[in-house]
């Protein structure tokens, strides 16, 4: 996140969940609503951490396991798994995650930018680190999350596609 | 104002002009058929008006102008001072061109190159010829006086949707109670509505105080047929004329009554035109609201929830029921779970209709189109349209011009012959094209036929083997049909000269594709020097779709119907291999085999020592493959959904839906499937 940015922000509202004994926060904008884990229906040829679609009242919504996504070591679905509904730009994706916790209020001047190297997870998916309290809330930058890497192909090859359909 | 505001009347007015356009486009066609027709005339005039006021009230100057003008040529022409003919509809059609361009301007903001000064002197120009003196081909309109209150009436009729007839009834010669006569057809045509007047008065038509005709104004919500065969069901009626009375009906009358030395316009005109009163099914006013589309898609979505909410109830009731039966609570629940279940049919079922377009909305464009094809081919050409009824699912509309609009043209660059040619041949100089529309049980069939000179099958294959598309062998192996369906491979085309419409190389194979997208198929039936049909299949909807469920790999897959042939067991042992690749030999054709879960990429395919496999033997166009799957589910209609854009097009499938449990199943693209086999590198062509 840019310093323009951080000013204008004076307080960020997050959507806190864990993932792997981690700690992460999304921007609560983003956030559709969570829901609690349900039967995925696998698709075929789709990257590998995409698990598959489930059926959001009525709409058909693709889900990530956000685990797979960022390497780490695959966990069991628990009681407190859920599935958080995020929307960006117009797409709404549902990512796994072990628990979500709470909403919570960040002052910008908290949040640093991301250390160059981070145990666990690719620093590439993250916005920056808050401090709070005790505790060390790491923000995603969704769009990287949803978008990089394989996703770039996939992007392409859709949007190709989409040219090739008009 | 502001600026969305304002962009928001540019929408509408947008949509609106390109209404009124084609509406101008349409009459006009029909005009230069019918010259005597009023109403045609009046509807253009209408058209005209509406846009200019429209135009005029967004500032749109040359709109305006060009508008105004085109109104005053109308105008002569409604008065009789001018008559229809050739010349004239071409400049008026040549204006309708340029408003076009202009409103594109508006919405696009690429400048129109439109000479609109040389058109409005062409147009004004066109006032200035008077009507060939003699015979006017236009009668004067109205020949009715209504006074203040009437006119008022009329005017509330219109706003409220309900028409307003002016009826002419003429008695037999030999009849003799003409009182009595006139009082039945008074008293039937009322049931229908209400008589706002009379010529002449009701005290003269008591008195038996008219010659064999008088005439009535009547407001009712029916239709000129109707109306026509009410006031003939009286007997000794000779003859009954239905005439709309329009605003302008009525601002005419007013005119001649300004105009000294018209009173009896009435009586004159008696016997002009015949009595026939066509309808045009323009007619139909008010009552309808625009509504987005996006907005019933989401309705539609709504309700497909709402669906599956009332399976889950039910399920839910069930298993009440079992725990505690004979409580009266469960029993309201069971009333309320039948209740929402019958809404929920029923709502589904309008939602549907509400999303059905007449597929007029298409063909009305057709009529200028063919003439204008025609003009430019050197081609005589009556084109007949059927069934503009008919109603089809907005997203099968959307696809089913283009393809309509390159049979048509083929029809008539390819099909009919040159009318000296057809003179030769004995046939009628003026050749014949077709566009019908109808249903047929769960589909639509449009069919586009002409009675021009047929396709030759011996041709064809020939043009096939020079463009290299199949090889002389396998021409000569081809049976008509299957050489006729040639036209359809890509790069093919039998126009030996290149024309500004068609033959370009190409035209079928993106006709065949298009319509593949919307699951439609397409036949051709021919007789040499005969004449050409082509007939066209389509869903109803693709919103919702009847498939065969099938399970493989776990997973619940749905086969559009359209694309399945049959469903067959094989037995393990009857499997052979051609090329490494397993077929099946059914009824003496040799069947790839493939498994569908490998097809799509599924891990997970049980390897479970099966003595019988169920196969489902799948088709696009002429290929067929069968696909083995674990076990069949059974026929169901279903809702299509999107997979969305975070997974994009996964090759092989078409979108997933939602089950009675709300669990989801994937729906198969068959056309991706098959594309998919193909591209493996499999020896599909040789088998």
């Amino acid at each position: 996140m840019n310093a323009q940015e951080a000013k204008a922000v004076q307080e960020r509202q997050l959507v806190v969940f864990q993932l792997g004994g981690e700690t992460y926060g999304v921007d609560i904008n983003w956030v559709h609503e969570i829901i609690r884990m349900q039967a995925i229906t696998r698709l075929p040829r789709t990257p590998h951490f995409i698990e598959g679609v489930i059926n959001l009242r009525g709409r058909i919504i693709p889900v990530i396991d956000l685990r797979k996504r960022f390497g780490l070591p695959l966990g069991e679905e628990t009681q407190n798994s859920r599935i958080m509904v995020v929307e960006l730009a117009g797409v709404t994706v549902g990512m796994i995650v072990d628990a979500v916790s709470e909403v919570l209020r960040l002052p910008a001047e908290s949040i640093e930018p991301p250390p160059p190297v981070m145990q666990g997870i690719d620093t590439a998916y993250l916005q920056g680190v808050g401090k709070w309290e005790e505790r060390l809330v790491i923000l995603l930058d969704l769009e990287r999350v949803l978008y990089r890497g394989e996703q770039e192909q996939l992007r392409e090859t859709v949007a190709a596609e989409t040219a090739a359909g008009t | 104002m502001a600026g969305a505001e304002l962009s928001q009347y540019l929408g509408v007015f947008l949509d609106e002009t390109e209404e009124q356009l084609r509406l101008m486009d349409e009459n006009l066609i029909l005009l230069e058929q019918h010259p005597d027709d009023l109403e045609l005339l009046h509807h253009v005039f209408r058209a005209a008006h509406t846009v200019k006021g429209a135009a005029a009230s967004l500032g749109l100057e040359r709109i305006t102008r060009l508008t105004h003008a085109l109104e005053g040529v109308l105008d002569e022409l409604r008065h009789g001072r001018l008559s229809v003919g050739r010349p004239v509809i071409d400049v008026l059609l040549r204006c309708l061109d340029a408003l076009r361009e202009l409103k594109e301007e508006v919405a696009s903001g690429k400048p129109a190159t439109v000479d609109l000064a040389g058109l409005v002197e062409e147009l004004n120009a066109l006032r200035e010829t008077p009507a060939e003196a003699a015979t006017p081909a236009v009668t004067p309109a109205g020949a009715l006086e209504l006074n203040e209150v009437e006119r008022h009436l009329v005017e509330a009729a219109q706003v409220k949707g309900l028409r307003v007839w002016h009826l002419r009834i003429t008695l037999d010669e030999g009849c003799l109670m003409k009182a009595a006569r006139a009082y039945l057809v008074y008293k039937n045509l009322e049931d229908l509505g209400e008589i706002i007047k009379t010529v002449p008065p009701v005290e003269d038509l008591e008195a038996e105080r008219f010659g064999l005709t008088f005439s009535l104004v009547l407001i009712t919500r029916e239709d000129a047929d109707v109306v026509a065969s009410v006031a003939k069901a009286t007997s000794e009626i000779a003859a009954v004329e239905v005439e709309p009375v329009t605003g302008e009906t009525a601002t005419t009358g007013e005119a001649k009554t300004a105009a000294p030395g018209k009173a009896a316009a009435v009586e004159k005109e008696a016997g002009r035109a015949t009595g026939e009163t066509r309808a045009t099914g323009n007619t139909r006013a008010g009552q309808t609201v625009r509504v987005d589309v996006q907005r019933l898609d989401n309705l539609l979505n709504l309700v497909g929830e709402l669906v599956i909410d009332r399976t889950r109830l039910a399920e839910v009731e069930a298993n009440l029921r079992g725990k505690m039966s004979g409580q009266t609570d469960l029993e309201t629940l069971e009333e309320i779970s039948v209740h929402i279940g019958r809404i929920t049919g029923e709502l589904q079922e309008e939602i549907m209709k509400a999303r059905m377009f007449p597929i007029e909305q298409v063909f009305n464009r057709f009529p200028r189109m063919v003439r204008d094809l025609a003009q430019k081919a050197g081609k005589e050409v009556d084109f007949l349209i059927e069934g503009r009824e008919t109603e089809l699912d907005r997203t099968v509309i959307e696809e089913i011009g283009d393809p309509l609009i390159h049979l048509l043209r083929n029809a008539i660059d390819h099909g009919i012959e040159p009318p000296e040619e057809r003179e030769r041949l004995g046939k009628p100089r003026r050749g014949t094209v077709a566009l019908k529309a109808y249903h047929q049980e769960n589909q639509i069939i449009i069919t586009v036929s002409d009675d021009g000179q047929g396709m030759d099958a011996q041709l064809i294959r020939q043009q096939a083997v020079a463009r290299g598309l199949i090889s002389a062998e396998q021409a000569a192996r081809m049976s008509e049909r299957e050489s006729l369906n040639l036209v359809f491979l890509p790069g093919f085309s039998t126009a030996e000269n290149v024309t500004d419409v068609s033959g370009r190389g190409v035209g079928m194979d993106i006709v065949r594709s298009h319509l593949e997208k919307i699951n439609g198929t397409i036949e051709i039936a021919t007789a040499p020097g005969r004449g050409t049909t082509f007939t066209i299949k389509l869903p109803l909807t693709l919103a919702i779709n009847r498939s065969l469920l099938v399970k493989a790999a776990g997973l619940i897959l749905a086969f559009p119907l359209g694309n399945v042939v049959e469903i067959i067991e094989v037995a393990r042992d009857q499997i052979q291999y051609v090329h490494r690749q397993e077929v099946a030999l059914v009824r003496g054709e040799v069947l790839p085999l493939f498994s569908l879960a490998d097809t799509l990429g599924l891990a997970g395919r049980q390897e479970e020592e099966r003595e019988r496999l169920p196969v489902v033997v799948a088709a696009v166009s002429e290929r067929r493959v069968g696909f083995i799957v674990d076990t069949l589910i059974g026929e169901q209609e279903i809702v299509i959904k999107a997979l969305g854009g975070y997974v994009g097009n996964i090759p092989g499938l078409a979108g997933a839906t939602i089950m009675g449990d709300g669990s989801v199943a994937l729906i198969l693209d068959v056309r991706g499937l098959l594309a998919q086999v193909n591209g493996g590198g499999q020896g599909l062509k040789s088998a």
